[in-house]
């Protein structure tokens, strides 16, 4: 008997995605459209629409939108930021510690935009676990601010100082700088690289911290 | 398992426990084992990046409770 090619329609000459592909494209999609809305802004017949699956594939992998949102800040933690590096190099002063963070934490954003429009929707929002997955990531830096600076005190190297305010001064600073630079591209620092822009407001920060008088 | 000194990191998050863990291990003499206990999940992963990258040995790392509790001998 001769061999015969199989009938067309199973050879699979769309590309069939797998289970864990579909998710991770239907995933993608929610994330740019929940940048661009918010989560109350998109309806799950959006997203299915822009993924190109009917509804019930989109629930089969995902329950609601809840969970889809969920699984959205999930891919965003697993991408968290690893502050290790600037904290195991040598120079261990409270400034240089603090630029080796800010700079992790600044690329890590401007990698992921999406993440810093989540995070201002989420605002508005209210959701309670969104904006504390994102509160969570800027507790990195108030702690590190507020802890350093309040043992700085104590051993009597600064002048005092109130720590949780300079640690939410940091962390204006820093989300305003992020603002400019990933959404608002405005003409004021658009010359200005984020790096260099990074740098100078550090060193303006730093002078509200005075070393102690001897 | 024994240990030498004990680290409180619970409510902070990274990188204050590695930071602090940092400064405790300097302490120690080598062969000395440091305890730490954390509730930010960031540090199972931060604590064994902390020791691959200072050559300290990470002795284990272990969850009970909602908190990470973690065995670090000084190199």
């Amino acid at each position: 008997m001769p061999f015969l090619f199989p009938p067309l329609k199973t050879l699979n000459l769309t590309k069939r995605l797998s289970a864990e592909e579909r998710r991770a494209s239907i995933i993608k999609v929610a994330k740019r459209l929940f940048a661009q809305s918010g989560f109350h802004g998109v309806s799950i017949d959006e997203i299915v629409k822009e993924v190109g699956v009917s509804p019930a594939i989109l629930y089969r992998h995902f329950e609601s939108k809840d969970e889809l949102y969920e699984a959205v800040l999930h891919e965003f933690s697993a991408t968290r930021e690893s502050y290790v590096e600037a904290v195991v190099a040598d120079d261990t002063s409270f400034e240089q510690v603090l630029r080796g963070m800010t700079t992790v934490f600044i690329s890590s954003i401007m990698n992921h935009p999406d993440m810093l429009k989540m995070e201002m929707h989420s605002q508005l929002e209210g959701s309670e676990a969104s904006q504390e997955f994102f509160l969570n990531r800027w507790k990195s830096f108030t702690d590190y601010i507020e802890f350093n600076l309040t043992e700085l005190q104590s051993l009597k190297k600064i002048e005092p100082i109130n720590a949780k305010a300079a640690a939410l001064i940091y962390q204006g600073i820093i989300r305003e700088v992020l603002l400019q630079k990933c959404m608002q591209q405005t003409d004021r620092f658009h010359d200005t690289p984020i790096t260099t822009l990074v740098d100078e407001v550090i060193s303006l920060f730093m002078k509200i911290i005075e070393p102690a008088k001897v | 398992m024994s240990f030498d000194a004990e680290l409180d990191a619970k409510g902070l998050n990274c990188p204050l426990p590695i930071l602090r863990a940092k400064k405790a291990i300097s302490a120690l003499s080598s062969g000395q084992v440091l305890k730490i206990i954390a509730t930010d999940p960031g540090s199972v992963k931060d604590f064994e990046a902390f020791c691959n990258q200072t050559g300290n040995e990470l002795l284990s790392s272990a969850e009970a409770g909602g908190a990470f509790e973690f065995m670090i001998k000084k190199s």
